[in-house]
């Protein structure tokens, strides 16, 4: 009995070493070389209306252009937020067929992608290829790096700048942008002077704005360099009391009526509703565009909180991320994809079109470019402000990161609505944001 | 005489009421439908009239660039063929809990019923886990698949079901005919309105579907619906409210052409209705 049961087990790891063995050879495929064979890669990305014809259109010329016979198929999967659960979604039922090469992300998806298991990060590509990381401006490179891996390569770049109206401001005697929110209230006062009804300014607060203010205060939201470095666990923004601080400030804008507590963007400030407005760089052509020859537009870098604080603001936009498809030859296809889109022609071409920063160093002195900061002096704050940001602040990388932008607005909303004690805002904020992250941590440990 | 003029000053009333609710109900379809002829320009403009109904850009964009065509088929079909399905397995769940006795009966009942409390969200990745064990991702099948059993209108049918004496079921068999055609002949001319209402109601429901044809249809964006089209319609960088109403206009149309014409049955079958029980 005991030796059918040793000769059973025996053919048993027998089995299964040769199962393993099975696997392992079935996860290396397709070792050959770009070119030899026709390729084709999937490519998810989230570019909608005019940035959609203009990503379609790239796709085409590559599959048309590139010499290794390689073809992209491009799938629109909705909102940056949908891609990510989509991918959430295919990683949690272990589907990994349906991941798709490259994928378009943007910061919500940092997190998931790191974690997924199924990562073929721009590091690894770096190793395992070539290391490009010269090519790219280093604050958009760095702004995609997770615990000190860089995940992806910088496509849609951009950055939060001040938008304001030049006729109405002329109008109440100020010949520049405001400054601080000092500034913003002196400019209420200067309109309401002049008889000019509109707001000076609107916005509630949400994750990224807290960042570009916090960050000009010189801290983080969350600890880990606002979660770049590993997961965030606490609230630095707390500890070192800057929230509080910031919250305080904030309040007084309000209270002297420079800000109203809501968000007054791009259509409100179109129509004459609002002198100074605050919108991602991304924006600019939409915005000359809709406005036209009803007044002038003028562009000027993100508003600071007070004198002390330094300029800048965090870089976002999206990167393109790549999967682990156990084929080395659609990973090596996958890249010079990859290369493509964030090369010097496309960038350049996409930013002139769109408004975004190119994050090719070549591109952002490409003639083409350089043509359109001239004809239009508004493009030109955004990639100063960018070039000059400094590598510290960082955008916030969390886990539960809608849940967070919204418990964000809501608590500071709720302080001025409320007329709360701005200790007390703090303390609920920070509590809500805390209970965030610990639920987080409970459900992903 | 007196009662009569109280009497019209009532319905005047409560006509003038509904009226004003119908128009608060009804407004966001008419901005939607007028601001879908408005230019970029014409929109940030509080005027509610476009200055030319002839501008028709934004149907055309509309169409080419979120494929709605397509799309608005691909919603038809997965629309149409998903609530077919649904009524007709609701209307046999619903007709056996209401005319069969078997053991267990409430407790399966109620068993059904809690699936309601779950939020739908929560199934997202089990029910991606079992399309994608049957093979049916990017399948117009694995979209429809999870539609098919609602339990909320198996346990709408079964209360209609119930007012209908059970009689009459017993005079049909009598008669010689099964329950097929007691259900065909009697149960659902005499349950129309709610029939119908359901019809309607599960028809724009499956219509409006987004994230779950999203995520089954991942690798084929030509199965995709027409709700997915009309996200491409607007960007972060540039919000065209205008290309999305018309958007909206063009999705809005099946299900408007569906409840004129499930409209006149819903009230006959009213009117039927009232004369049971």
């Amino acid at each position: 009995m005991k030796k059918l049961f040793v000769v059973l087990l025996s053919l048993f790891l027998s089995f299964s070493l040769l199962f393993a063995r099975g696997a392992k050879e079935e996860s290396v495929k397709n070792e050959g070389k770009l070119g030899d064979e026709p390729v084709t890669i999937t490519f998810w990305h989230s570019a909608s209306d005019e940035a959609g014809v203009l990503m379609d259109k790239f796709i085409n010329s590559f599959n048309e252009t590139n010499p290794y016979k390689i073809t992209v198929k491009g799938v629109y999967q909705g909102q940056y937020s949908d891609a990510t659960t989509l991918m959430k979604t295919i990683i949690s039922a272990e589907n990994y067929k349906e991941l798709p090469d490259v994928m378009q992300m943007d910061a919500t998806g940092k997190v998931d992608y790191f974690s997924s298991g199924r990562a073929f990060t721009a590091s690894d590509a770096f190793r395992e290829y070539e290391d490009i990381s010269s090519l790219y401006i280093p604050v958009a490179l760095s702004n995609w790096e997770y615990q000190g891996v860089n995940l992806g390569l910088p496509f849609a770049l951009s950055t939060t700048i001040t938008f304001y109206n030049v006729d109405m401001l002329k109008a109440a005697g100020w010949d520049k942008a405001p400054d601080t929110f000092k500034d913003i209230i002196e400019l209420k006062k200067d309109m309401e002077k002049a008889g000019i009804e509109a707001a000076s300014y609107g916005t509630v607060p949400n994750t990224p704005l807290l960042a570009n203010w916090l960050g000009q205060m010189g801290s983080y939201v969350v600890n880990n360099k606002n979660g770049s470095d590993s997961m965030a666990t606490e609230l630095d923004c707390v500890e070192n009391g800057k929230l509080e601080e910031f919250l305080g400030e904030w309040k007084k804008l309000y209270n002297e009526g420079g800000v109203e507590n809501r968000s007054l963007s791009t259509n409100q400030f179109v129509s004459g509703e609002v002198a100074v407005f605050t919108s991602s760089s991304s924006n600019v052509s939409s915005v000359l565009e809709k406005v036209g020859d009803r007044f002038t537009v003028g562009t000027s870098q993100f508003i600071r909180v007070n004198d002390e604080a330094e300029y800048g603001a965090t870089v976002s936009g999206s990167c393109l991320v790549m999967f682990e498809s156990q084929d080395e030859l659609r990973k090596k296809a996958s890249w010079e994809f990859i290369k493509y889109l964030t090369g010097k022609e496309v960038q350049a071409e996409f930013a002139v079109s769109t408004g975004y920063i190119p994050s090719n160093l070549e591109a952002l002195e490409s003639q083409e470019y350089k043509a359109k900061l001239e004809e239009n002096p508004q493009y030109r704050v955004a990639p100063e402000q960018l070039l000059s940001t400094p590598k510290e602040m960082k955008s916030v990388t969390v886990g539960p990161s809608s849940d967070f932008y919204y418990a964000i607005m809501n608590g500071v909303s709720d302080m001025l609505k409320n007329n709360t004690d701005v200790k007390k805002a703090t303390e609920e904020i920070s509590s809500s944001l805390l209970s965030l992250l610990d639920q987080y941590r409970r459900n992903n440990i | 005489m007196k009662r009569k003029k109280k009497d019209f000053l009532f319905d005047t009333l409560v006509t003038l009421i509904a009226s004003f609710l119908g128009i608060i109900i009804i407004f966001p379809l008419i901005y939607c439908f007028l601001s879908s002829f408005k230019t970029p320009s014409e929109f940030l403009n509080p005027k509610l009239l476009p200055s030319s109904f002839l501008y028709l850009d934004n149907f055309k964009n509309a169409l080419e660039r979120g494929n709605l065509l397509r799309y608005t088929l691909n919603s038809f079909i997965i629309a149409f063929i998903g609530t077919v399905v649904r009524m007709v397995l609701s209307i046999l769940a619903a007709y056996a809990f209401t005319f069969y006795d078997f053991k267990g009966k409430n407790f399966f009942f109620f068993l059904i019923l809690g699936t309601m409390m779950i939020p739908g969200d929560v199934l997202l990745v089990t029910n991606y886990l079992t399309v994608s064990k049957l093979h049916l991702l990017n399948t117009y099948l694995g979209v429809m698949i999870v539609s098919f059993v609602s339990a909320s209108q198996m346990f709408m049918l079964r209360q209609r079901f119930k007012t209908i004496p059970k009689d009459m079921r017993e005079a049909s068999s009598m008669d010689g005919y099964g329950d097929l055609w007691f259900i065909l002949k009697v149960l659902l001319p005499l349950s129309k309105p709610v029939v119908t209402t359901l019809f309607v109601q599960s028809f724009i429901n499956l219509w409006n579907a987004y994230l779950w044809p999203l995520i089954v249809t991942a690798s084929s964006p030509e199965m995709r619906t027409v709700m997915v089209g009309i996200t491409r319609l607007n960007s972060w960088e540039d919000e065209n409210y205008q290309l999305v109403m018309a958007g909206v206009c063009i999705s809005l149309i099946p299900s408007i052409i569906l409840f004129i014409i499930m409209r006149r049955n819903m009230k006959k079958g009213g009117l039927d209705g009232s004369l049971v029980g």
